[in-house]
């Protein structure tokens, strides 16, 4: 089972401050530039969604092919969030559905 | 709003409509193509109605009109499922149609974000969308499973010069050439026909009777046509009526034939006969499906072919099935805008085809429910559920479901659009992507415009998708729609912190233009992303070299304003500038400038205000502005460091560095300076880009513009990640005002940049070299040039940059004058003048270290040093001038060790007075390194035996690494102090020389020989150097002692005593020592001396320790002089033993000294004890480094023996003779007072119990000794012991 996540803590002016790569699978050479648009794209929905809630933790807020987006929102609007995506290695295949 | 006008209701009004099938045979086809139109290009036009108000009539009594009404033509060859492939191809060609036609606009500006929110919405999205979407939702026409696309009619068309024509009509509905609709029984084969015959009027002999002819023929035909297939379904169309050469035409001859032809088709039959057929399918339904009993009739019938195996399309239904009858009366219902009825048999057969698990047909179903809710515009939720369920259902069949999902996506999406629901849409274009890269492209890109139109505009998903998109487009080579998309994706994304993306976004859309040798704008793009230090170490090299590769092909060289490569460090800029201040070297302007201020307080005349005051003559003639700016001289550099940092990990090549400058003169400056403040501002405000805007065309005249002056031109390459400072010059040749605006570069040689100081430094702090900014940071790199000076250039020969302490030096001053013009009043000082010393001008040529032996004829010194307040004058006939440098001499001793910053200021004045600047002054900066080498101490204690004499213990230790150094000299300063040797050197150090480490202990007597004088005191530290010298070479050497009294060791003596300036008083009774040594000559480490070294090692005011008896706390001291042990025969008598003692006075005053000595009883006596102890003679004791030495300490156990004594000695000696005596003393002189004791017994036996009262009587002109000194005092005598023993 191998993962990727991309962690970024985004300032309330859209400026990420923050950016860690996680994850135990074989890094892509463009996986830095995915993660940034997907998780930029996601911000849209998180502004939207952040008034409208009194929740802090927006879990899969947003999801782009099998990469899920949750947000945790600080009260200064500050913005942490994360995409995540586990996929089974071809070979090993599994639990699942 | 009417859901028939919006679009979706537009689209389904125009596309589901009933279908005609035209069967003709190719001569009427040939006739059409005269017109170069084929036969249902000719009638389509005239199937749009718009208001046919035809009557209806369907299921319920009430009938309706009918407005608007459709009919779609297609041959008999075209009734069938489109074929995918050319579908796709018609496709692509559609979309590189359009990318060619936009292309014009890849050169325009890029769209800024806020425009395109404001723009409508039909601006947005290109308008080839609509006409795209309509061709996919057209491949999947004429599918079985659903009913508007079966031909409702079929119209048979033969020409009138077709042979036979009533049996061509009989044979053109010839089953094998219908469509497979109807041969496979999926539709009724039975439909409306409708014969029409085509006459072309221009057929047949030209002649107006020929034509006649022929259209009476054709009549005829009809009359036979109607004959056979009844009158009503016949029909005679005349085309081409119109003679060849008649040109003008009606707007539209044959029109209304045409038009007429048709509105009869649909009014007459086509509508009537749909009505009809509603009417018996309804009810047939009605009676077969309708009511309680027949609906559990039918589940229960279902429920039974259960059995039946699945297929993905479930059982087939013939036209003749009841299933197939309720989709047939449902999509004519439709068309015929009956909804409610359609819905109510679309509801019906839905469950049919859900428990059948066909389940094509159920989507196909579903979709039509949802498009009548739509219709019916009522249950806004049904509607989009059916539609979600149709779009989930055709996407479960997998690929076969494909088509019908896209075409279901996209009127669901129009169904979420007339609702404003935008984002919702975009997901659906967005699961509508097929794996199809063209496709999916094209459905990302609208998407993307659905998330800009959606409320509030979805920026960041907009731009997401436009990369999505791009992508895509790039993948199918359509180049010019991946530009088109990402141009759209980069005003999102146009100075995003996100640096990943706006890499991504610019380095791709530079990469496509260059590919289009659209080479300007992808350099424009490759630029933003040059500063990728984030990137890995390949993307970096990725990305340079695509970006010089396009620069290379665009075959000329860019000029870019703020170039991102390599990274200019603004507050890194230093400007090193000489106005009346200049530098000796470099390294001189790191030092602060309070420093050099201070050391030229005394030397700079004082002004008011130092920085403008010289400038008097021009203060007149300048504006008050320029009092602010920095002064310059014409012919001298202007420097200018500041950091190239490169953000990359890889090398880059810098080439042809240099400065912007212009100059211009002083009269135009005015109107200059404010055309260039407000350049300023505008290059403050201005973007990066490529250099075509007026600020670039102007540094570009300036750079042109060269001739006032010089500049340098610098190369570098910076590794990567490397930092290097660059120092640039510029140099005016003229007077004016000189403006250093930015620097430029070249990077790898084709690419220009530009970088201006002011657009940036109006945010950042300019730290200029040697000024705090007090004023705008842009008048900091302004000057005013002013008239070529004379500049004094100076530096000091061989200074050593590590000595050992006590080193010693001769050094010569360099000064050397460039310009023609002389300098005058010369003056010149030191901040370490222990360090460095000015030497006399005859040192000149001395030949070191011989002149500091003792010469033969001591003279005076002949030309006394002008020194005043540390600050030297140069003699005034003194001055610098042309070619010949002159030289001064300096000495230099290392004083103490460390690191020493020694500064040298050189004062000149011009020559020329009428020069702007009246002074300059020279700053010279040396950092010397000052390493350990002897360290010297002195212990003086009094000689026991005699007055004024003291023993001297010199230790010496080497505290050098390696050196080994021979001690050649010790010198005491002043004629009141005679020094010699204890013993021989030869015997003591008899190795001549100590190696590192070593230390050595010398004793050596030293004799005051202090004469009477009063004036000696007042005038000590400047009194003559007449010393004495003790060499501590063994004999052997011929060395002669060192000259310690002149220049320069006596110089450096004076300053070191200064250095530990003590109070006059205190500076009585002290001496000071000279070492002097040398390193051998064989062990000199390399770099760090030559052949001829001397080190002198002074310590000033060296005083005795123990102060028990000596002047230093009373002015009396004396000595008992007498036998130390006697033998004596007690039984003869008792013994008589003889004291001399010694008294001297060191005051300058008479005293009178009153010796009383006390009797036995006080021996033992607490009170003496106190008074011993408290007297200070106990402080000796515990010196630690004298009771190691017995030999000179004879008192060090004094104690010890003492108390022994005092419980030991029970027979007493008395002092015999007179118990008190007075005598007078002369100031320094001394007299001897005989004494005598007798003994008794045998034993040890301390003479101390005498007292000394003194009395100090003023001499005449002396009334303040008393307050120097202590006037009176009383003294107990020292242990001085004697031993008498029994004599045999």
């Amino acid at each position: 089972m191998a993962t990727t996540a991309c962690f970024i803590i985004v300032s309330r002016n859209d400026i990420p401050i923050y950016e860690a790569e996680v994850g135990s699978a074989t890094k892509r050479e463009d996986a830095a530039q995915m993660h940034q648009f997907i998780l930029h794209a996601a911000l849209d929905l998180v502004q939207d969604l952040a008034w409208t809630t009194s929740a802090m933790y927006l879990k899969a807020i947003d999801r782009f092919n099998d990469m899920v987006v949750s947000v945790y929102v600080t009260a200064g609007h500050i913005l942490c969030i994360c995409d995540f995506k586990c996929y089974r290695d071809k070979k090993t295949g599994e639990n699942g559905e | 709003m009417d859901p028939a006008k919006t679009p979706l209701g537009k689209m389904l009004l125009e596309e589901i409509t009933p279908v005609v099938m035209v069967l003709r045979t190719p001569l009427v086809e040939e006739s059409c193509l005269k017109n170069s139109l084929s036969f249902i290009e000719m009638l389509t036009p005239f199937c749009n109605f718009h208001n046919i108000d035809v009557p209806v009539r369907t299921s319920s009594d009430q009938p309706y009109r009918l407005q608007k009404f459709n009919l779609r033509l297609f041959y008999e060859s075209d009734i069938k499922q489109p074929n995918l492939e050319v579908a796709k191809e018609r496709l692509k060609q559609v979309i590189t149609e359009a990318g060619e036609r936009d292309s014009s606009e890849l050169c325009t500006d890029l769209p800024d974000i806020s425009n395109v929110l404001a723009s409508s919405k039909s601006e947005i999205s290109p308008f080839w969308f609509e006409f795209f979407n309509k061709e996919l939702v057209r491949t999947v026409s004429f599918s079985e499973h659903e009913a508007f696309d079966h031909p409702v009619a079929c119209l048979l068309v033969v020409s009138s010069k077709d042979e036979q024509p009533i049996n061509k009509f009989v044979d053109l509905f010839n089953t094998n050439k219908l469509p497979s609709l109807l041969n496979d029984g999926e539709m009724d084969p039975k439909i409306l026909k409708h014969y029409v015959l085509v006459h072309d009027n221009q057929d047949g002999p030209s002649e107006k009777y020929g034509c006649l002819h022929f259209l009476v023929m054709a009549t005829k035909i009809l009359a036979e046509m109607k004959n056979t297939f009844g009158s009503n379904g016949c029909d005679l169309l005349c085309i081409n009526s119109s003679q060849v050469e008649q040109i003008e035409h009606q707007d539209n001859p044959w029109a209304p034939y045409i038009k007429d032809l048709i509105q009869e088709l649909t009014s007459k039959h086509i509508i009537p006969y749909m009505e009809q057929k509603v009417r018996v399918l309804n009810q047939q339904v009605s009676a077969t499906r309708k009511g309680f009993r027949n609906q559990i009739k039918n589940l229960w019938w279902r429920k039974g072919k259960e059995d039946i195996p699945d297929s993905s399309n479930g059982p087939m239904y013939t036209y003749s099935s009841i299933e197939s009858q309720i989709r047939v009366l449902g999509d004519y219902a439709f068309m015929l805008g009956d909804y409610e009825l359609a819905l109510s048999n679309y509801r019906l057969i839905s469950t049919d085809y859900k428990i059948d698990k066909a389940w094509k047909r159920y989507a196909g179903v579903q979709e039509m429910m949802g498009l009548t809710y739509f219709m019916l515009d009522q249950s806004r939720k049904e509607a989009e559920y059916c539609m979600e369920n149709a779009f989930n259902t055709y996407l479960k069949l997998g690929s076969s479901g494909q088509q019908n999902a896209t075409r279901c996506g996209l009127w669901w999406i129009e169904m979420l659009k007339t609702r404003d629901q935008y984002k919702e849409a975009a997901t659906v274009y967005f699961r509508i992507c097929s794996e199809e890269l063209l496709h999916s492209a094209v459905m990302l890109e609208q998407a993307s415009y659905c998330y800009l139109l959606s409320q509030p505009p979805m920026l960041h998903k907009y731009g997401f998708h436009l990369v999505l998109s791009g992508d895509r487009y790039k993948k199918c080579d359509q180049i010019k729609h991946a530009i088109r998309t990402y141009r759209s994706a980069v005003s999102v994304y146009k100075g995003t912190p996100w640096s990943y993306i706006k890499d991504h976004v610019h380095f791709h859309i530079g990469q496509w233009y260059g590919f289009l040798g659209m080479y300007d704008v992808a350099v424009t793009h490759m630029l933003e992303v040059l500063a990728c230090s984030h990137q890995s170490k390949t993307t970096q090299e990725l990305f340079l070299r695509d970006f010089l590769q396009i620069v290379q092909k665009a075959g000329k060289t860019f000029e870019v304003l703020s170039l991102q490569l390599p990274v200019i460090n603004i507050s890194s800029l230093k400007v090193f500038f000489e106005d009346h201040r200049t530098y000796a070297s470099p390294g001189s302007t790191s030092v602060r400038e309070s420093v050099w201020r201070s050391l030229e307080e005394d030397m700079v005349p004082s002004l008011p205000s130092t920085r403008t005051n010289w400038l008097e003559l021009q203060s007149n003639l300048l504006p008050k502005r320029y009092k602010e700016l920095n002064i310059c001289v014409a012919g001298e550099a202007i420097k200018i460091a500041i950091d190239f940092k490169n953000p990359l990990e890889i090398p880059i090549s810098i080439s042809s560095v240099s400065l912007i400058c212009e100059l211009s003169a002083i009269s135009d400056e005015t109107k200059y300076g404010a055309y260039y403040f407000n350049a300023d501002v505008d290059a403050s405000c201005s973007t990066a880009g490529l250099c075509n805007d007026e600020e670039c065309n102007n540094l570009r005249e300036i750079i042109a513009d060269t001739s006032s002056f010089s500049f340098s031109e610098v190369n570098i390459s910076l590794g990567g990640g490397e930092t290097n400072l660059v120092q640039l010059t510029v140099t005016p040749k003229v007077e004016g005002i000189l403006k250093i605006v930015g620097i430029r570069w070249k990077l790898s040689g084709s690419v220009i940049g530009f970088f201006s100081f002011g657009s940036n430094t109006v945010k950042k702090q300019v730290a200029t070299g040697r000024r705090k900014v007090k004023h705008s940071p842009g008048n900091d790199l302004k000057f005013i040039v002013i008239k070529s000076l004379p500049k004094l250039e100076g530096s000091i020969r061989a200074l050593p940059e590590k000595a050992y302490a006590g080193h010693l030096q001769h050094l010569v001053l360099e000064l050397k004058n460039q310009s023609e013009f002389s300098v005058k009043n010369l003056k010149m000082k030191t901040s370490h003048p222990r360090f460095l010393n000015i030497g006399n001008q005859e040192d000149l040529n001395v030949e070191f270290p011989a002149c500091l032996e003792k010469k033969t004829n001591v003279t005076a010194h002949a030309n006394p040093k002008k020194i005043s307040h540390g600050v030297f004058l140069f003699p005034e006939d003194f001055s610098v001038q042309g070619e010949n440098p002159l030289f001064w001499p300096l000495w230099f001793r290392a004083a103490v060790p460390g690191n020493i910053s020694l500064q040298v200021v050189i004062y000149y004045e011009m020559g020329d007075l009428s020069s702007d600047m009246r002074y300059r002054t020279l700053r010279m900066h040396y950092n010397l390194q000052v390493l350990p080498s002897l360290d010297v101490s002195f212990k003086i204690s009094p000689c026991p035996s005699r007055l004024q004499e003291f023993l001297v213990r010199m230790d010496v230790v080497n505290k050098t690494n390696s050196e080994s150094i021979q001690v050649n000299q010790l010198s005491t300063i002043g004629s009141q102090w005679e020094i010699s040797l204890l013993q021989p050197i030869d015997t003591i150090f008899p190795s001549e020389s100590l190696i590192a480490g070593q230390a050595f202990s010398c004793f050596f007597m030293l004799k005051s020989c202090r004469k009477s004088s009063s004036t000696e005191e007042n005038t000590s530290s400047l009194s003559p150097r007449i010393g004495s010298s003790v060499s501590l070479v063994p004999d052997g050497s011929k060395e002669a002692p060192f000259d310690i009294s002149s220049s320069p060791l006596a110089d450096f003596h004076d300053c070191e005593r200064l250095q530990h300036r003590i109070s006059d008083q205190e500076a009585e009774n002290t001496v000071d020592f000279i070492l002097i040594s040398r390193p051998l000559k064989s062990n000199i480490e390399p770099g760090i001396s030559d052949a001829y070294h001397v080190f002198s090692h002074h310590a000033c005011h060296c005083r005795q320790e123990c102060a028990n008896f000596t002047a230093s706390t009373s002015p009396i001291s004396w000595v008992v002089h007498g036998p130390q042990t006697r033998h004596h025969d007690f039984s003869t008598s008792y013994c008589e033993i003889n004291l001399r003692m010694t008294i001297y006075n060191s005051s300058n005053a008479l005293a009178s000294i009153d010796i009383k000595t006390l009797g036995t009883t006080s021996i033992g006596d607490p009170s003496s004890d106190a008074t011993a102890a408290t007297s200070g003679n106990q402080v000796g004791w515990h010196d630690v480094s004298l009771s190691n030495d017995v030999k000179i300490a004879p008192d060090a156990l004094r104690t010890h023996v003492r108390k022994s004594l005092s419980s030991e000695s029970v027979s007493p000696f008395i002092w015999s003779g007179s118990s008190s005596t007075r005598v007078q003393l002369k100031p320094l002189s001394s007299t001897e007072i005989p004494l005598q004791i007798c003994v008794f017994s045998p034993g040890t036996y301390d003479l101390s119990n005498y007292v000394l009262n003194w009395n100090l009587q003023p001499v005449n002109g002396h009334k303040n000794v008393g307050d120097r000194i202590q006037s009176s005092g009383t003294i107990s005598g020292y242990p001085n012991y004697l031993t008498v023993l029994p004599s045999d």
